[in-house]
């Protein structure tokens, strides 16, 4: 077929309107979440003369050879291998931060340290009442805030299992949705606008998902995800069209959280699921600690106590009751009750202050004031570490997400640019169709 | 910051606004050490300094009790210290007396005379033994609940107290006698036997009213009492150096507290001028963002374009 000047101007008019309407497209999505630059890949279309007719020249203009969609896969799978890294630290440590607050806002060490000065006042004199009632009443603000810390940290790994069941919803939910993107993938014809939006929803489905929990994924050509939960040696979570259902238990003792996809248990390294768990595993081993030592310091009054006289002469009886730091009470509330006297000495009003010293000594072999020290270091020194790690990781995760942008995103400059380009190519071959209607009529002046 | 070539319009925005945004977070920092006074917002600060600042708090708590504790002990051996004087006074006065009934100037029934006013002397005395401390207690007596003296039908004081006097913790393993017992200054060794000043007194007045024996029991109590004086004075001058052993605690506390508090201020307190300097600075990095960051904004190709 020969050279036909007007269509060849028609392709390029209408190659040059789906160059502006994609350049109107970027520009619309500028700022649209998960949007890939589009751009028009076009190629020309022209046929060698076919038999008998080689030296023909045969140019039939040009066609649009598909959409590209600009996305760089690598960057995509940094994007979301270092976005887990940073759910996991920075639900850990918003976590560990609750936990922090519970211990050291409710004022546990400030109360103990009451506590023990009391009874170092009383030594003074130990016959004095009110030095005793002050005793009774820095017990019972020690007790107090035991109990608030155990309920404060309880609080907080309540919102972290919260979290962690709203997070396992939504990686199901994900999942299910990848699954059907995967279906629709499967159908959608090559380089439509159809499967280039298919893709921007998977890959947007993508990061969502491992901003829960660490996943490796695995292309098919025609776009399709097989995506493994747990990092490349774990669990399968989507193949194809069916999507597996990620579970979680809590440990009835501890509060602790684990994971099973069906039924293998599973290792979560990355995501906020993954932080949320390090998160209540921490505070379970913090809650422990102060439960022991709660117990530690009921034990130990209790027992020096009994080896006394109080100030009425009488055997000294248990002050405090509760072996935990929620359960922990004051048993008795009268500050006569204090044995300071030891129990050779029957009279009553003694002076003799030999078993308070007992008291003490016992108290100070179970030092509670350093004891919650080192449980406050632990929790607030484990918190520093988590948050230096998390502001490494934000860096990393932030330069990622910059560079996948940069590739990926719309430069508004180089839209105009092509606006430009496309609008003059319009109009180059607007031009053509003149040239070609002018070349029409000097034709028909001839005859 | 990091800078990466052919950017697009929506990374340009992103980059932008996590730079201003940890400008500004590093700025409401600064400005929440310089309002609170305190470097430390929360332990995870600083965990080390946080824990240290506990313990200095603790510290703290424990001088304060330390100091109310070294209060009271001076208080209790300044009591004891008048007290001896007062006793002091009252041997001295023995002594006149005694010297006076010793004389062969007196007769019989002025010697009974004499023997009253010891007598009353002796109450005095047993009165004196019986003073109370500021908390109530017996000061004399030792850790007892009760008096550190007690009178029999005969008026033959009996010492009821405890064997030694409590002792007071002053902080930093340091404590002291808050006093000293009865037995410590009214028994005294005197012609190799021991004495008591009370029995002594009594059995005076006693012999002196009765007018038996006449100069002869007056010149044995006038040798006494020589060593009863004695025996008060060195123990005013044990009274005396306690106090003493307190004053050194006390300085030494004071500085401790002292290195203590210089500590906190090093530890945990935020410099009013150096937070100042780095909130200036992070403001003037911040303002400098913000104004080239609106000059960038403005420059799109499409307000060039017509």
């Amino acid at each position: 077929m020969a050279s036909d000047l007007l269509s060849i101007a028609r392709s390029g008019v209408q190659a040059a309107r789906i160059g502006l309407d994609i350049t109107a497209q970027n520009i619309a999505n500028a700022s649209s979440t998960g949007y890939v630059r589009r751009s028009a890949a076009f190629s020309e279309v022209a046929s060698t003369g076919g038999a008998y007719r080689i030296g023909d020249l045969s140019l039939s203009g040009v066609r649009l050879d598909g959409i590209v969609r600009n996305a760089d896969a690598f960057r995509q799978a940094e994007v979301r291998r270092t976005g887990s890294d940073v759910a996991r630290a920075s639900a850990e440590a918003s976590g560990l931060q609750n936990i922090e607050s519970a211990i050291e806002q409710s004022g546990v060490f400030d109360a103990i340290v009451g506590f023990e000065s009391s009874l170092q006042q009383l030594a003074q004199n130990p016959t004095d009442t009110s030095l005793r009632a002050s005793v009774i009443e820095k017990a019972r603000t020690m007790a107090g805030t035991f109990q608030i810390a155990s309920q404060e940290m309880d609080a907080a790994a309540d919102g972290l299992r919260f979290l962690a069941t709203d997070g396992v919803t939504q990686v199901n939910r994900i999942a299910q949705e990848l699954a059907r993107t995967n279906t629709r993938l499967a159908r959608a014809s090559d380089a439509s606008s159809d499967k280039t939006a298919l893709l921007d929803q998977r890959d947007k489905l993508l990061e969502e998902l491992s901003g829960y929990a660490n996943i490796s994924t695995e292309f098919s050509a025609d776009g399709q995800v097989a995506i493994k939960i747990g990092g490349s040696t774990g669990t399968d979570l989507v193949i194809g069209n069916t999507a597996a259902t990620l579970g979680m238990t809590t440990s009835p003792t501890d509060g602790t959280i684990s994971f099973t996809v069906g039924s293998t248990p599973l290792t979560l390294a990355g995501g906020s699921l993954a932080g949320q768990q390090l998160a209540l595993a921490k505070g379970a081993q913090l809650k422990t600690d102060l439960d022991t030592l709660a117990g530690d310091i009921v034990d130990a009054f209790n027992t020096a106590q009994s080896g006394g006289r109080d100030l009425d002469g009488a055997m000294g009886v248990a002050i405090f009751s509760g072996t935990s730091a929620a359960t922990m009470a004051l048993a008795v509330e009268d500050g006569r009750k204090i044995a300071t006297a030891p129990a050779s000495v029957t009279t009553p009003g003694s002076r003799d202050a030999t078993n308070l010293a007992a008291i003490r000594t016992a108290l100070a072999g179970v030092n509670p004031s350093g004891t919650m020290d080192a449980i406050l270091f632990d929790v607030s020194g484990t918190l520093a570490g988590r948050n230096v790690t998390l502001g490494a990781l934000q860096t990393i995760a932030d330069t990622a997400k910059v560079a996948l942008s940069a590739q990926s995103g719309v430069d508004l400059d180089q839209e105009a640019v092509n606006l430009v380009r496309f609008q003059q190519a319009f109009q180059a071959s607007g031009k053509v169709m003149q040239v070609s209607s002018d070349i029409f009529n000097a034709l028909l002046q001839i005859g | 910051m990091s800078t990466i070539f052919g950017t697009s319009t929506s990374a340009f925005f992103e980059r932008s606004v996590m730079d201003l945004t940890a400008l500004r977070k590093q700025a409401e920092e600064t400005q929440a050490e310089m309002s609170t006074g305190e470097r430390l917002q929360r332990s995870s600060d600083d965990p080390v300094a946080a824990s240290r600042l506990r313990q200095l708090a603790r510290a703290d708590v424990f001088d304060d009790i330390d100091t109310a504790a070294t209060n009271r002990a001076v208080g209790d051996l300044t009591l004891t210290d008048s007290a001896l004087s007062q006793f002091a006074n009252l041997v001295i006065r023995l002594q006149e007396l005694a010297t006076q009934a010793g004389s062969t100037t007196v007769n019989a029934s002025q010697r009974a005379g004499i023997g009253e006013e010891v007598a009353q002397i002796h109450g005095n005395l047993v009165a004196l033994a019986n003073t109370r401390d500021a908390n109530g207690n017996a000061l004399f007596g030792g850790e007892s609940a009760a008096e550190a003296y007690t009178l029999d039908a005969a008026g033959n004081a009996t010492y009821t107290g405890t064997n030694a006097p409590g002792s007071i913790s002053l902080g930093g393993g340091q404590s002291v006698p808050r006093g000293v017992i009865g037995p410590d200054f009214l028994q005294f060794q005197s012609g190799g036997a021991t004495v008591d000043l009370l029995a002594l007194t009594k059995t005076l007045a006693d012999d002196l009213k009765s007018g038996t024996g006449g100069i002869t029991p007056a010149q044995t109590a006038l040798a006494a009492l020589g060593d009863g004086l004695n025996s008060i004075t060195t123990a005013q001058t044990v009274v005396g150096s306690r106090l003493n052993w307190i004053d050194l605690n006390t300085d030494r506390r004071a500085s401790l507290s002292e290195m203590r508090t210089t500590e906190k201020t090093e530890v945990g307190g935020a410099d009013l001028t150096e937070s100042i300097a780095r909130l200036q600075n992070t403001m003037l990095v911040l303002q400098a963002s913000q104004a080239s960051f609106s000059r960038l904004a403005n420059l799109s190709l499409f307000s060039v374009l017509n």
